[in-house]
């Protein structure tokens, strides 16, 4: 799709360059403590934190970009202050653990969006997440295992060094600990499978969906979890066959997708907590003033919204001022419609239904 | 019988009306293993062409149909979402059996057959064939309501057969016939578009047959004017040239007052009134005192409106009439049709392109269901059941004597009437919901309750349906096949979408059986394809001569409009091309026509005029679109739309309850407070039933020659009321409830 | 023959609903209706405003959606809300000058008129204007709505100063270059005309 036009300055750019900059090497410095002088550090994964510090940089550029956009900011910068605002701050961190649950956990309005939808992207959000929590830490090296100076059957995990629990071989926790990216790998394909099936069928879905945008991420994802578990796979069922090439296959599918995260469908994943900040920003808006329509009087939405939309609107030049010194943004959207009609049927009005038929062969 | 079986609310509960509001599977976006069937609404006379989506024998959707000529894929409302009428939860799946005090039971066909049949050779034995009546409906198609006339006189050898087109047609139709010859809308739909100036007289295009309001537009975007005569500012008024607010019963004021002003003025083709009329003269003679002023105190309107309206209609080179129920449902109304085609006549302007007239037809097969021989006084091919010649033809196509045809029988109202007097003691009733429909419901209802046996067929249990004895699961119109003739007297072919569901049967199936039972299984075994080939025989040299179509040919053109008198014939879509005229003298006979006062007029106990008609989400007794849920949702229940003037007089605001009282019953409804109506009149709407029923209120009064009731007019006082609060009024609104 | 277009003639509209009915068949929303349909003032006409989206060059929703979620496809036409990134917010919905967004609650996201995307895309015309009985929504090639109307479809509203261009089209009078939308005022028409245009008693003054 085309992005609508939107001016971006070329400040904005040097801006967003330095925060992906940053963001990349802060990322590269807790790479380095965390692995202690990367003392932890496994060389083997060096590629997928290469990655890793791509697509943080990627990440920042995008995210700072995306703030720079002045409604943007202005949600980002209210979003905040009415966070912060000392005697709700209690208040406000509970709603945000409720609406963390049901938003972001279950997923719940997505579930009212479509129950296929909702199945398919739960799989694979938890799915790709647990996969994350696992091999992010791992690759950067700070988290690693070891079997115990004494006895070959105890597994010992250190995270940044510290030992933080051990377990022995054949139990339930180790089982779930070697394959959890199994399990995850797993979850993913069942997302995936419904995610195509729905997308096949859906008249919907067919007609709006792009190849780049929503097949791409979903055949990226399944070439990760297949590979990952062939991988599984080839140690466990057939002593290692090819087991060089998979790892390698599955290390070109998980790189390619780190990079593309920044840029693609994924990027939502930064930006959905955006939603939490909306949430606090309409609940300050029902609370507070109402706006009151020119036209109509009625109240259609909060006061707050309509002049912060002002302000965004002067900044981007939307030029909404009325002749007589109103504000077009004063008038509800159901006498925006009411208004258009009758301006529409006024110019035949006024020109007199005669005209309808002038110069026209009959 | 007694009345009804059990209480309402109790019937409500077990048979509806209830909602439908998701189409089978769900609102779903797949396309997947689905079927498209070419077919065409059941509602209006329009007739409009739609495909329905159909998957695994359910319909579950409809696309346009763009390729019909007719609308194009354009569709209101009620076509829209006609889908929804299917796999209704509310759907009789099975004959039912009335049990006293616990409402209807299920019974087996066979059970069902024999006790209808037993029950009317009881009451024909003993009280006579013509005891027995039958009502059947205008929404059947061409085929079934040939088939109902047969089998009422064949059968059934009862004189006693009318249908519901009585509330809808015949006055336009009896007005076309005494002054063309022929009963039919004389152009197709395509003419409009050409004239230059339109008069629609008593017709809420809009809301009654909104696909005809692009082709009034085709033609203003040409330069036409267009001429509104409606009490009411209805939404083609609005932007009209000239909207006339012309008081109920008054448009003969209008009518003539213009002619009378057009040969004032000369604007009269004189020498095709010499070449193709007969009777201008006294015409002339009557509408000599029809000057402005006097034809505007009896329209109630300004004299310098029917001026304008003289202006605009006299000297144009192009025109079209087109009227509807509005002049139409009165004791008048055949008065009010002809004083409106006498205009037609003067100015010469018919039977070329963009001149002529047509009526709007109501029902879905308002014009092939009174062809077919279902009027009390017609046989197939709009014959006339009176004349011995067309007597003996269609007993010849029928193998049965001559004698053994009944003579003409009762029309719909005084057949009623035959009941509530004891005349009448059993019926079947098929497409009919005359306890909604019909005026004076309170003695309508009373009077069902008086017949011996009652039989009705019908898909939903309606709400005539319960005061059956046996109620017989019939068909929706895409269960079954066959054709109907549009608007413009253009037969059309229905196409079966899906099979009727288990235990349900089609109507003619079920016609057939009770014929078979009654021992004449010999001439009633056909389906609807054979039929049509009978018909086609009957109608032959009939007026509505079907003779050269078939099946195949009105699918391949779209259509084919009567009379088609051979086969290859190409049909004939204008009438009257080069002055000729239906009657035998070839020519147009003028009428003089006289207004008169309506059955009932506003006086001081009764000062309102009421006058009732249809809105867009609903279709007649509201027996399919009270089940919908989206229809309900644009207009759930009837209200009393009052001039603010006339309110402020009573106190009534927006929204307030009122009770609208006439010398036959009472409604009460909420208050629609608006400018658009005239300050003497208000206006509800009758698809609703029981306490909220406009037809408790309306006058049992018929125009003497096509015996239509007069809808339109009657007196009733108005006052504020509290909100209602008894067992009807908290029914839900679809099935007589009041919020 | 030009590709078909999108025209509004809101003056012909007659409030049936047909296209409020239809839209929620179409499949891109199937069971919602995302066209409106307002009755102006029904106490004083029958005047009713059909509003589809118009499908602007520069879309001011997507201009001021903070979750860059509303997206314009190479052929014009602007899509719902895309569905990862919606937040919900409604910046669109009273940004709008045509009024068109919606925001649903239930799902959280904001969904629009999008001209029948499974329908237009693939050569078939919009629900609403395939239905609509009084032609005021029309659907077809430049040439077929110049040979058949009076006046002529133009794509330029001045809402103050803010001037948009638009993909759909609307029908004026044949010397009107640009829509300029003042406030008119509820409960009447344009001040040029009389008060009360529709009231039937005023009209029957005469007759009285």
């Amino acid at each position: 799709m085309r992005q609508p036009e939107f001016p971006v300055r070329g400040s904005d750019t040097a801006h967003a360059f330095g925060w992906g900059l940053l963001v990349a090497s802060a990322l590269i410095a807790a790479i380095s403590v965390g692995s202690r002088g990367l003392k932890d550090f496994d060389p083997a994964l060096v590629s997928y934190a290469g990655a890793s510090v791509f697509a943080a940089f990627g990440i920042g550029y995008r995210y700072s970009m995306w703030l720079r956009r002045p409604p943007t900011r202005m949600y980002w910068y209210r979003g905040w202050q009415l966070f912060m605002k000392p005697q709700h701050l209690l208040g406000n961190i509970m709603h945000l653990a409720s609406i963390f649950w049901n938003n972001i956990f279950l997923q719940r309005f997505i579930e009212k969006r479509s129950r296929m939808r909702w199945t398919a992207h739960w799989f694979l959000a938890w799915g790709c997440l647990l996969a994350a929590a696992v091999t992010f830490p791992l690759s950067f090296g700070w988290v690693r295992f070891e079997t115990a100076r004494d006895n070959q059957e105890i597994y010992s995990a250190f995270m940044f060094g510290i030992p933080v629990g051990s377990f022995r071989l054949g139990t339930v926790v180790a089982e779930l600990t070697f394959n959890i990216l199994d399990i995850a790998a797993v979850m993913v394909l069942i997302g995936v499978f419904f995610a195509f099936w729905r997308r096949g069928r859906d008249r919907d879905a067919r007609s709006v969906q792009q190849f780049s945008n929503d097949l791409m991420p979903l055949i990226l994802l399944f070439a990760i979890s297949i590979t990952g578990l062939f991988l599984t796979a080839s140690t466990h069922l057939m002593h290692g066959l090819h087991y060089v090439f998979l790892s390698q296959l599955h290390a070109i599918t998980v790189i390619f997708t780190l990079l593309y995260l920044p840029f693609g469908k994924f990027f939502h994943i930064f930006q959905r907590p955006a939603q939490l900040g909306v949430d606090f920003y309409k609940k300050a808006g029902a609370e507070g003033e109402q706006a009151f329509c020119a036209r109509c009087g009625e109240a259609y939405g909060s006061r707050m919204q309509m002049e912060d939309l002002k302000a965004v609107q002067a900044e981007i030049g939307i030029r909404y001022q009325m002749a007589d010194g109103t504000h077009y943004q004063d008038v509800c959207p159901p006498c925006r419609r009411k208004n258009l009609a009758l301006a529409q049927d006024g110019l035949w009005k006024a020109h007199g239904m005669d005209v309808r038929g002038m110069g026209k062969e009959l | 019988m007694a009345k009804l079986p059990t209480d309402i609310p109790e019937l409500v509960k077990q048979f509806g009306p209830t909602l439908h509001t998701v189409p089978p599977g769900g609102w779903v976006h797949t396309d997947k293993d689905e079927k498209l069937v070419k077919t065409h609404c059941c509602f209006c006379g329009q007739q409009c062409g739609i495909q329905l989506r159909v998957r695994e024998n359910k319909v579950v959707g409809f696309e346009p149909w763009e390729d019909f000529p007719f609308n194009r894929g354009k569709l209101c409302p009620k076509g829209v979402k006609r889908y929804m009428q299917d796999e209704h939860p509310d759907r009789l799946k099975s004959p039912l059996e009335r049990v006293e005090g616990e409402g209807f039971k299920p019974i087996g066909w066979d059970a069902a057959m024999d006790r209808v049949v037993s029950e009317i050779r009881r009451i024909q034995q003993k009280y006579g064939n013509d005891a027995f009546a039958l009502l059947t409906g205008a929404s059947l198609t061409n085929e079934k309501a040939y088939l109902m006339g047969k089998f009422a006189r064949v059968a059934l050898k009862t004189a006693n057969i009318d249908y519901n087109g009585r509330l809808c047609m015949v006055s336009a139709g009896a007005a076309s016939k005494k002054v063309f010859g022929i009963d039919r809308s004389a152009n197709p739909w395509s003419d409009i578009t050409k004239a230059q100036v339109i008069l629609v007289a008593g017709a809420n295009i809009a809301e009654c047959a909104p696909i005809t309001t692009d082709y009034l537009w085709q033609a203003r975007e040409k330069g036409a004017k267009l001429i509104i005569l409606d009490p009411r500012m209805t939404p083609i008024a609005r932007n009209a040239d000239l909207f006339i607010p012309v008081r109920s019963g008054g448009d003969i004021g209008v009518f003539n007052g213009m002619l009378h002003i057009m040969i004032e003025r000369g604007w009269l083709d004189r020498e095709f009134i010499a070449q193709h009329t007969t009777g201008f003269e006294a015409v002339m003679e009557t509408v000599k005192k029809y000057t402005p002023e006097y034809s505007a105190k009896i329209a109630g309107v300004p004299p310098e409106m029917i001026v304008k309206a003289a202006e605009l209609w006299g000297p144009a080179p192009t025109s079209f009439l087109l009227h509807a129920r509005g002049i139409e449902h009165h004791s008048k109304g055949v008065e009010n049709c002809i004083a409106a085609i006498n205009l037609v006549v003067a100015s010469g302007r018919i039977g070329r392109e963009g001149c002529g007239y047509a009526m709007i037809t109501g029902q879905g097969n308002g014009q092939g269901a009174r062809e077919q021989g279902q009027k009390c006084d017609q046989l197939p091919g709009s014959r006339d059941i009176s004349n011995p010649e067309h007597r003996k033809y269609i007993a010849g196509v029928w193998g049965v004597p001559e004698e053994s045809i009944p003579q003409k029988g009762l029309s719909a109202i005084p057949l009623v009437e035959a009941i509530h007097d004891g005349r009448i003691k059993g019926l079947i009733s098929i497409c009919f919901n005359p306890a909604v429909s019909l005026p004076d419901g309170n003695y309508v209802r009373e009077a069902l309750g008086k017949l011996e046996f009652y039989v009705n067929i019908d898909f939903f249990l309606s709400e005539t349906a319960r005061y059956a004895d046996i109620v017989l699961a019939g068909s929706l119109m895409e269960e079954d096949e066959g054709t109907t003739t549009n608007t413009e007297g253009r037969v059309i072919r229905h196409r079966q979408a899906v099979t009727p569901p288990e235990g349900a049967r089609q109507d003619w199936a079920i016609i057939n059986e009770i014929a078979s039972r009654l021992g004449y299984a010999d001439k009633f075994h056909s389906a609807p394809r054979e039929i049509f080939e009978e018909l086609r025989i009957a109608s032959k040299g009939g007026v509505s001569d079907y003779s050269g179509m078939t099946w195949d040919a009105i699918e391949r053109d779209y259509g084919m409009f009567w009379p088609c008198p051979e086969p290859g014939h190409p049909g004939t879509p204008r009438l009257y091309e080069g002055g000729k005229f239906g009657h035998p003298d070839g020519k147009a006979h003028f009428l003089p026509i006289e207004w008169r006062p309506s059955a009932e007029m506003p006086d001081e106990e009764y000062p309102i005029i009421l006058t009732t008609g249809r809105v867009v989400s609903h279709f007649l007794s509201g027996t399919q679109t009270r089940r919908i849920g989206s229809l309900m949702e644009q207009y759930p229940q009837p209200r009393c739309e009052i001039h603010p003037r006339l309110a402020e007089k009573f106190g009534i605001a927006e929204g307030d309850f009122v009770k609208v009282e006439s010398r036959r019953g009472e409604v009460v409804v909420r208050a629609q407070v608006v400018k658009t109506i005239r300050p003497d009149t208000v206006f509800v709407p009758y698809h609703w039933p029981l306490d909220r029923s406009a037809n408790n209120l309306t006058i049992r009064a018929i125009d003497p020659v096509s015996n239509i009731p007069e809808f339109k007019i009657c007196a009733v006082r108005v006052s504020k009321t509290d909100a209602p609060t008894d067992a009807i009024a908290q029914l839900e609104m679809e099935a007589g409830g009041i919020r | 023959m030009s590709e078909a277009a999108f025209f509004i003639d809101h003056s012909r509209c007659i409030g049936c609903q047909s296209c409020l009915q239809a839209c929620a068949e179409c499949d891109t929303h199937r069971g919602v209706s995302m066209i409106h349909l307002e009755t102006i003032q029904r106490s004083d006409s029958v005047q009713t405003a059909p509003q589809v989206c118009m499908h602007c060059e520069d879309p001011i929703c997507a201009r001021v959606c903070p979750a860059d979620a509303i997206k314009k496809t190479p052929d014009g036409v602007v899509q719902s809300s895309l569905k990862p990134r919606c937040i919900g917010c409604s910046n669109c919905v009273v940004s709008c000058p045509f009024g068109v967004p919606k925001y649903r609650a239930e799902i959280d996201q904001m969904m629009k008129c999008d001209m029948c995307y499974d329908r237009s895309s693939v050569g078939k015309k919009p629900m609403c204007a395939t239905v609509c009985p009084s032609g005021a929504l029309t659907f077809t090639t430049m040439e077929d709505i110049q040979r058949t109307r009076s006046g002529i479809p133009i794509n330029t509203w001045k809402f103050g100063n803010e001037v948009v261009k638009t993909r759909v089209y609307v029908m004026v009078p044949r010397e009107v270059e640009q829509v300029n939308v003042d406030l008119v005022q509820i409960s009447s028409t344009p001040t040029a005309l009389q008060d009360d245009p529709y009231d039937v008693a005023l009209m029957l003054e005469d007759a009285q």
